[in-house]
């Protein structure tokens, strides 16, 4: 960190940003938590060690990795199962799965290893301890995982074509942290170092999850995988309905996820200057950009149609990026931007941050939310009002009785506990409804707040149902980009650009959008291998292979 | 009893207070102070008898807010009157599950805070928490009636339904 802020332009307005058009196509930058892990582990050297390896010829069994990071060893405990083809199923409803894992406090002994072999492959039906840091579980790629099995066999290697379509070799469909099914809280290891960023151990895992299917993969195809291939698979994540509604019940967190960015971005844009290496790096950026979106390629018509327009657009716009002079060429460039598509822009975000590292990186201790909201109560309705005219105006212009602006409810299936989005007017349950309708929420306080000013307290006495609203207020005075700027029960809320945001600050990249519901992603694709943790390594920014 | 990690023991008691229709916010509220109060060794009769009777966790919610209130204008101790003790020690509770720096003191009739609205809280979480079968089954029960059951609708429009292609 620096002793004295960086100057900063204005940050763009949260009307601006906080709009799920936006937040659908961001991706990842150097703030993102698996980024901001890798950088921790490449700045500490760390290694991960195999401690013990107890798998099958066809690869079934137990192995144990640990890794060092800010004076605390991780253990990830790694069950690999004999999974016949028809119970592989990507859905939060499966129970049974290729690989289950536990991410460990410390070191395990056999006895600690026999219990979490038992417990692991049960997933949500086992039960955990505090020093069970994270609970996760993975399906192979089955193409891909037999194409590198019979490439290593036959002493050859797996086809470059095929690894940059598909980008892993194993997908997790869940990734379990924070005290979930008796794992450890995370106020337990909140303030080690390494670990105190959002998501910070759920990354470690993920991490080490991909270490041990390049481990795996080698070990039953018995050859080694050439380096530059083996850096280019990561971690394949299937994330569906389950992730979205996080970014409305957690809105400080969101707030400090974007106001980071945000600033970040702003930061920016404020230099007067660029040196000859920063030139140079931006120009390197803007080519590896326009790579990578040419090896990203969706089987979804309308999803790859959008990635080849951004394709094309960035290819023109990245022309701009050799002529940077002037006064202020960030500002300039990122004013060349302005009519550019939020696609484009957002890649655009992203490159800036990748490029300015001082100004950014101290950032990320910025992101987490360890208290909660602290608020300040409205001195009395007529305070309430004004803010809500202040602030709202988005979510008070829309007409919920309308069938289209209150068409979708979110709720718990009893099933498996997961959420899900009902359509209020064809399925039951909707007087269940979890109250993630924030817009329609505030719209109806706005409608009962008295003429007369009298204070919030007593209104809330004759009103209680109007609690909710009034904190999402108060709450919004203080973390300007604490809320979604959308109607999320209206027909045409899509849940995967809440995914799409959430997943861009986990780090992910490769978005293959299955539906508005439900997306494959890849994490730590082109990131340094296990035993390439150095300073000099933290350079994998959407990564491209030749 | 059995143990429980602080998120388990929140996440349910929200559920819990949400399925005996208790409004969003005070069952936010309502489950912070539950694993407040558990964490601290409070009596698990009280919670019991709150989840019973959901305008106890609303007057509970009241009391709390005007406290608020008069804090941010005085920044004086700020005292309310609750001589029933199972109230008086959940309201205990629930300022010290306050996100705000919470100085709490109480005798018989009577909680004074000194709340310091825009500092945060810093007070210590255990690994575990110990609850009670009994208040446990109650909060199950109670949070049940927030699932929707599954229908044909609901198994054809879940987030990858019919569109599995394993690779």
């Amino acid at each position: 960190m620096k002793d004295s802020a960086p100057q900063t332009v204005p940050l763009r307005p949260p009307g601006e940003v906080m709009r799920l058009a936006r937040m659908g196509v961001m991706m990842p930058t150097r703030l993102s938590f698996l980024r901001v892990l890798v950088a921790r582990l490449c700045a500490e050297q760390a290694v991960i060690k195999r401690t013990h390896w107890g798998m099958s010829p066809d690869g079934h069994g137990r192995a144990v990795y640990a890794v060092d990071v800010g004076g605390h060893t991780y253990s990830l405990v790694a069950i690999a199962n004999d999974l016949p083809a028809d119970q592989r199923s990507d859905r939060v409803i499966a129970t049974a799965w290729d690989a289950a894992f536990v991410l460990y406090d410390g070191t395990p002994d056999t006895a600690e290893i026999d219990r979490i072999a038992t417990n692991a492959p049960l997933q949500e039906a086992g039960r955990f301890g505090p020093r069970d840091l994270v609970l996760s579980r993975a399906n192979k790629s089955v193409r891909m995982w037999d194409a590198t099995v019979a490439a290593l066999q036959n002493r050859d290697q797996p086809d470059r074509a095929m690894i940059r379509g598909i980008g892993y070799l194993m997908r997790t469909t869940a990734v379990y942290g924070n005290g979930k099914f008796g794992i450890a809280d995370r106020h337990l290891i909140a303030d080690r170092l390494g670990l105190g960023g959002p998501f910070a151990v759920e990354m470690l895992a993920v991490y080490m999850i991909r270490h041990f299917t390049l481990d795996l993969v080698q070990h039953v195809g018995g050859a080694k995988l050439d380096p530059q291939l083996a850096r280019h698979f990561g971690v394949g994540n299937a994330t569906g309905l389950g992730m979205a509604p996080f970014l409305v019940t957690h809105p400080v967190l969101l707030n400090n996820w974007m106001l980071a960015r945000e600033t970040a971005l702003a930061r920016v844009r404020a230099r007067t200057q660029l040196s000859e290496a920063e030139r140079t790096r931006i120009a390197e950026l803007a080519q590896r950009a326009g790579q990578h979106l040419a090896q990203w390629h969706v089987p979804a018509p309308d999803h790859d149609a959008a990635l080849r327009q951004l394709e094309q657009d960035w290819a023109r716009f990245a022309q701009t990026l050799t002529a940077l002079d002037g006064a202020q060429p960030m500002e300039a460039l990122w004013l060349a931007a302005r009519d550019e598509s939020a696609a484009l822009q957002e890649l655009l975000v992203a490159l800036l941050l990748e490029v300015f590292p001082d100004d950014v990186d101290g950032l990320a201790e910025c992101m987490g939310d360890p208290f909660g909201a602290l608020t300040a109560p409205f001195s009395g309705t007529d305070t309430l009002r004004a803010a809500i005219d202040a602030d709202w105006d988005w979510a008070l212009a829309q007409n919920y009785t309308a069938p289209e602006c209150c068409r979708r409810f979110w709720y718990v299936s009893e099933a498996k506990l997961e959420p899900r989005l009902g359509d209020r007017f064809a399925e039951p349950g909707a007087e269940l409804e979890t109250p993630l309708d924030i817009a329609r929420r505030v719209a109806a306080l706005h409608a009962d707040l008295p003429a007369q000013d009298q204070s919030v307290s007593t209104f809330l006495a004759d009103h209680p149902q109007h609690a909710h609203a009034c904190a999402r207020v108060a709450t919004l005075t203080r973390y300007p980009y604490a809320e979604i700027r959308d109607n999320l029960i209206a027909a045409t809320c899509r849940p995967i650009d809440m995914l799409r945001c959430k997943l861009s600050f986990f780090g992910a990249t490769k978005f293959d959008p299955k539906s508005d519901l439900w997306t494959r992603i890849t994490l730590a694709q082109g990131a340094p291998l296990g035993h390439e943790l150095s300073p000099d390594a933290d350079d994998w920014w959407l990564p491209v292979l030749e | 009893m059995t143990d429980k990690s602080w998120t388990e023991i929140q996440a349910l008691a929200v559920k819990a207070a949400t399925g005996a229709e208790v409004p969003p916010a005070q069952a936010l509220a309502f489950g912070s102070m539950l694993a407040r109060h558990l964490a601290d060794g409070g009596s698990e009769a009280p919670l019991s008898q709150a989840l019973d009777t959901p305008a106890t966790i609303l007057a509970l919610a009241h009391q709390v807010e005007r406290m608020i209130e008069t804090a941010s204008v005085s920044g004086r101790v700020v005292g309310m009157r609750e001589q029933d003790p199972g109230r008086r020690a959940m309201l205990i509770s629930w300022l010290a599950s306050l996100p705000c720096q919470a100085e709490i003191t109480a005798n018989a009739d009577e909680v004074c805070a000194t709340l310091s609205l825009s500092a945060p809280g810093l007070r210590a979480r255990p690994a575990r928490i110990s609850i009670g079968s009994a208040l446990f089954e109650q909060m199950q029960t109670l949070a049940a009636r927030t699932y929707v059951p599954d229908s044909d609708a609901s198994r054809a429009g879940g987030a990858g339904a019919g569109l599995m292609d394993l690779d």
